[in-house]
């Protein structure tokens, strides 16, 4: 049995200026920026699923938890006991370890695994107001306990005299049994360290899961000793030779390993005083130099402290990457949305939406010379209502008003269908969209039908109100005709669908769509060409924005899911901010004398 | 401890355990071109599998020792083995690759070892002349030990996981220290939840604990198991440093040996996974004519309106209108009436287009207009309503399969259209026998009134000329040439007036004949592009459907 105690120890404590516990200026100033970055790490979310999301969403946890149990506590009483967090894997004999070491049984030890499930706090008597619960103390979001309980989130605090001042222990659960509370407390327990009593065991000691939280305590700039349990008598030399190797190779090599043979405990449950021994004189040296505990209180808080700019910029990154996702994301959709409006505002120009329905009603409507009589007299608009009445059958205006109504809405309905399927399917292939989606979104939204329908009769009284403002100091309009308003509203209307004039094509022609080309000319001669245009013009810009409009409530049904994310966008350059005021301030206060 | 009760005793007969991977197989063929390969992969893996193991030896049983590292595999492989094969160290990671140790000669088992991926080198074999009928009950039995899962060495746990499909029963190796860890509980026993019937575990190192302990760990290990699913696995406490605590163990090997069974309790496991897997992608069983007729019509209106359907049957009345009063108009004004173009030749409809097997010609391409915006968002909707109506009763999965279908040959559509209405017999090409007729009377009338014309003609001429008139026969008091001619032009007159109402009635009839047969190619199309290919899917899915029921079966 023999202890190896690393050569290049760093609570050698020479070197180290005497402890100066004044509070100077630049604490002051650390305390205040790490409150902002609280605030900050706070208010950070990360909605989005992307694998950095998970990640930060971790980080941003630990660093927070760090920071109220650790950080702030320990920066507002630098005079606090050195805590020794006792941690390691399930069976390593932690709980054995902390009871030898106070050479009394405080912790239940056992053969179940896990063991340990409520932490247990050893400290001396007098340390004690220490570590009140309560805001501004250590780990403050964890209720005291005199006895061991099975409550999630308790210490067990016990006072033993046979610690030094000082110094306080604490039995952390496992890090790597089936008790996922175990690995959280344990995790949270070890951030909170001024010390990491790292213990693992023979059959242990290249196991994955401890090495990865190794390496998390090495680049947060916690102090750690090992120790390596349960040695077969036989192998001490040669299993502590390649421990001693592996923390080498991962920049480990200048933390203290004690070395504890596998032996029999006594009728206490103790380790033998052989055994323990040389780790009992290590911590007894260590509660009484008050400079090599602040030593190592100084470097453990200076390294947490140097860790919080990385790992806040990683945070940052994390956002910065949320937002450029979430507008790749949101490209998509427009992209989706803007194909549509194309498709809608070429369908309108090309004219051809007159075809079929519309120019049958457009015919019926010129070629019962309704459109004349409407032109000429109120008495006509009478007459066909009187008809209508009399026969019950739609005067062949309003058919043509409702065929273009259900083109148009069939039109709407049909690009926004294939939008939102288009947005749909790109949403799919990012696996961040395919998180958000939802059934719903594959189709176009229920209402779209009644809401295309609605914009349809809008925009139509629209343009009806435009000719009767427009034409109204026309005489033939003049004549206070409101059918004949009507008439040349319909005109208007249609010509929003022709470019320029109508040119019969084989179907039209074939149908006899010369009466057609005779409507147009009675417009032409009422109206006059170019007013014909610059109504066709504004009536079509109108439905346009209309519809527009349309799409956009659309494709706001994907892009509200992202809108969040975009709020994100200043947070991260909070982070780096807050994150730079502390690195600011730690060099400032220069924790280990040399300012690194 | 008898652990030969706890090892269920029903036999997986072989033919049920192919008839359920030939239908998994045959699954997977149905399947293969409508659901994302992504979800297949174990389905893939396993049949693979299955073939390999199912050709090889099934007189060995392969028997992985698997566990943490530390836990004394290779130690207990040793002990089982009674020599020193497996590298045995106190520095961790300990093995890298598996050892495989054999009872009985080593030839036949060898191809077992070559698909299992053990190399040569690591190969040995248990039983020699010396050891009599010791390791008999043994023989049969392929022992690997692996490497471990959970230490620094990250290609160890690939190898692990490789091998931990392929063998046929897992003997996990616990420890006292080890035995309640996170990665052994969540990454692997909880994954093996329906192995129960070829997994021990085997607590080892029981010579560190009291045997009072050993029965309190025992009894906590059993609990950890039931949370991870795994209830009736025996647990076996066993240790390599004493001889006499390996028995339990060493029987169950027996047991699984003679048994001869774990290899096809392994794929019949496996299968329970998978057919439970697969069953997610099942609904209710979907009939193939889900696409209900509303459907169906709604899509040959959309299709029809964008073939312009309406504007080819009025056409087909104009046409009808055009060449009746041609055929039977007033013959000297029927001149006048071929100056207008025929109102389907206009749209290259006139001639019907012959089609049968033998002819070589290529339907021409119409003049029917294209299709506006509004028209095609018509023909989206409906294929668009075709797909929802058949992928309403089945699972999400199935979603993306019947879009792509329903649209797979919407690009042939417009061809397709328009060749439909390119070789629809329109009904015209046979000119009605009352159109000949009317004509014929026509120019009767037309002859009379001419020949009365010119014998009065000829009257005035002989009489301007003095000649002896010719004698006037006379019908009651007008002379006959007067009749001939006014009754010849009255009668045309009156003949074509009274046939229009009849031509009128005749075009409408057969614009609406032509509509209803337009329609009904149109549909047709409708038929073979858009709901066949959805069809297709359903059909898979029942067939994929039945073929899942049978890997389910018990």
């Amino acid at each position: 049995m023999k202890a190896v105690i690393n050569p290049s120890d760093r609570t050698g404590g020479g070197q180290v200026r005497p402890a100066n516990l004044e509070v100077p200026p630049q604490l002051e100033r650390l305390a205040t920026g790490l409150s902002r970055l609280r605030a900050a790490l706070g208010s950070a979310s990360y909605p989005l699923e992307l694998p950095s999301a998970d990640e930060a969403r971790r980080v941003g946890s630990a660093l927070t938890a760090q920071l109220d149990d650790y950080l702030l506590p320990r920066l507002s009483r630098l005079d606090a006991p050195l805590l020794v967090v006792v941690g390691g894997s399930t069976g390593a004999g932690k709980s054995t370890l902390v009871n030898s070491l106070v050479q009394t049984p405080v912790s239940t030890a056992g053969v179940l695994r896990p063991t340990t499930r409520s932490p247990v706090l050893v400290v001396h008597p007098d340390d004690l107001p220490f570590f009140a619960p309560g805001p501004g103390g250590i780990l403050p979001g964890l209720t005291r306990t005199g006895q061991s309980s099975s409550a999630p989130d308790a210490i067990q605090v016990i006072a033993a005299p046979t610690i030094g001042p000082g110094l306080a222990l604490l039995d952390a659960p496992d890090i790597d049994s089936v008790v996922d509370h175990n690995r959280k407390l344990a995790a949270q327990l070890l951030a909170a360290a001024d010390l990491w009593l790292f213990v693992t065991t023979a059959a242990r000691y290249a196991d994955a899961v401890p090495w990865e939280m190794l390496t998390t305590a090495r680049l947060r700039g916690t102090v750690i000793a090992l120790v390596l349990d349960r040695v077969p008598p036989d192998a001490v030399g040669d299993i502590a030779a390649h421990l001693g190797e592996m923390l080498t190779a991962n920049e480990l090599g200048s933390a203290p390993l004690f070395v504890l043979p596998e032996t029999e405990l006594d009728q206490r449950g103790l380790l033998p005083d052989a055994a323990i021994g040389p780790m009992r004189v290590w911590f007894a040296q260590l509660a009484e130099d008050a400079n090599a505990r602040f030593t190592v209180v100084r470097q453990t808080l200076n390294g947490a402290l140097a860790a919080l700019t990385p790992a806040t910029e990683g945070l940052a990154d994390a956002v910065d990457d949320q937002v450029r996702t979430a507008r790749s994301l949101d490209e998509r959709v427009e992209a989706a949305y803007r194909t549509a409006r194309r498709v809608a505002e070429d369908g309108l120009r090309d004219g051809r939406l007159l075809r079929g329905e519309v120019m049958a009603r457009w015919q019926e409507f010129v070629g019962t010379g309704d459109l004349i009589r409407g032109l000429e007299s109120r008495v006509g608009h009478l007459r066909d209502r009187l008809i209508a009445a009399v026969s019950g059958r739609p005067t062949p205006s309003h058919n043509l008003r409702v065929a273009m109504e259900s083109q148009l809405v069939t039109l709407m309905r049909g690009v926004a269908a294939d939008a939102a399927e288009q947005a749909y399917a790109a949403w799919q292939a990012h696996p961040a969209g395919q998180v958000l989606l939802n059934p719903d979104l594959q189709h176009s939204s229920a209402d779209l039908p009644q809401r295309a329908d609605r914009l349809v009769r809008d925009w139509q009284q629209w343009v009806l109100e435009l000719v009767r403002t427009e034409a109204g100091d026309k005489r033939a309009v003049a004549r206070g005709a409101a059918y004949a308003a009507n008439g040349a509203g319909l005109a208007v209307m249609i010509a929003v669908f022709t470019s320029t004039a109508f040119i019969p094509t084989g179907l039209e022609v074939a149908a006899g769509a010369g009466s057609a080309v005779a409507g147009q000319k009675v417009l032409e001669a009422i109206f006059g060409d170019q007013a014909i245009r610059t109504l066709a013009t504004r009536a079509r810009a109108e439905l346009l924005t209309r519809v527009e409009e349309l799409l956009a409530a659309e494709a706001a049904r994907f892009t509200g899911l992202t809108a969040a994310v975009h709020q994100e966008a200043a947070r991260g350059a909070l982070l780096r901010q807050t994150a730079a005021e502390v690195e600011k301030a730690r060099e400032e206060l220069a924790l280990t004398g040399s300012g690194s | 401890m008898n652990v030969a009760q706890t090892i269920p005793n029903d036999r997986i007969d072989t033919d049920e355990l192919t008839r359920r991977l030939e239908a998994l197989s045959r699954f997977l063929r149905v399947v293969d071109p409508y659901l994302p390969d992504s979800d297949l992969v174990a389905a893939h893996t396993l049949v693979e599998r299955a073939s390999g193991r199912l050709t090889l030896s099934l007189d060995h049983t392969v028997v992985a020792l698997a566990g943490s590292t530390g836990s004394g595999k290779s130690s207990l492989f040793n002990a089982l083995a009674r020599f020193k094969l497996s590298p045995v160290g106190v520095r961790r990671p300990t093995t890298g690759n598996a050892h495989a140790v054999v009872w009985g000669p080593l030839e036949p088992a060898n191809r077992l070892l070559d698909w299992v991926g053990v190399l040569p080198r690591q190969r040995f074999v248990r039983e020699s002349a010396l050891d009599g009928d010791d390791e008999a009950a043994l023989r049969g039995l392929v022992l690997l030990d692996l490497p471990d899962f959970d230490s620094i060495e990250r290609g160890h746990q690939l190898e692990v996981d490789r091998l931990l499909g392929l063998v046929d029963q897992i003997v996990w190796v616990v420890d006292p220290q080890k035995y309640g860890d996170r990665v052994l509980h969540q990454a692997y026993l909880s994954q093996f939840a329906t192995h129960s019937g070829v997994t021990i575990v085997v607590l080892n190192q029981a010579d560190r604990l009291s045997p009072a302990d050993t029965e309190v760990v025992v009894a906590d290990l059993t609990r950890l198991l039931a949370e991870d699913g795994l209830t009736d696995t025996p647990v076996i406490a066993s240790s390599a440093k004493q001889p006499g605590m390996l028995r339990d163990l060493r029987s169950a090997l027996e047991d699984t040996v003679a048994n001869r069974q774990a290899a096809l309790r392994r794929l019949s496991a496996d299968l329970d996974v998978i057919g439970d897997e697969l069953g997610s992608m099942f609904g209710p069983p979907a009939a193939e004519d889900e696409v209900d007729r509303a459907t169906v019509r709604q899509l040959s209106e959309s299709l029809s309106a964008s073939a312009g359907v309406a504007g080819v049957a009025d056409a087909t009345a104009g046409a009808y209108r055009h060449r009746a009063s041609a055929a039977t108009g007033w013959p000297l004004l029927r001149g006048l009436r071929r100056l207008r173009p025929d109102p389907l030749r206009k749209l290259h409809l006139a001639e019907p287009v012959k089609t049968d097997s033998v002819s070589t010609d290529v339907v021409p391409r119409t003049s029917v207009p294209e299709a506006d915006a509004a028209q095609k968002s018509a023909v989206g909707l409906s294929v668009r309503a075709v797909a929802d109506r058949a992928a309403a009763p089945l699972p999400e999965i199935w979603t993306p399969a019947l879009n792509t279908a329903a649209r797979s040959r919407a690009g042939d559509l417009p061809d397709a259209l328009d060749r439909a209405v390119a070789q629809t017999d329109l009904g015209l090409e046979k000119p009605p026998a009352w159109w000949r007729a009317v004509g014929i009377l026509q120019w009767v009338l037309l002859t009379a009134a001419g020949a009365g014309l010119v014998w009065l003609i000829l009257g005035y001429a002989l009489a301007a000329l003095g000649l002896p008139e010719i004698d006037g026969v006379q019908v009651g008091s007008v002379p006959l040439p007067t009749l001939l001619l006014l009754t010849g032009l009255a009668g045309g007159l009156l003949l074509w007036l009274l046939i229009r109402p009849i031509i009128e009635a005749g075009a409408r009839r057969a614009g609406r004949r032509a509509e209803q047969r337009l329609r009904s190619a149109i549909t047709e199309v409708g038929r073979v592009h858009v709901v066949a290919p959805v069809r297709e899917v359903l059909h898979a899915y029942a067939q994929a459907r039945e073929a899942v029921g049978v890997v389910r079966s018990e």
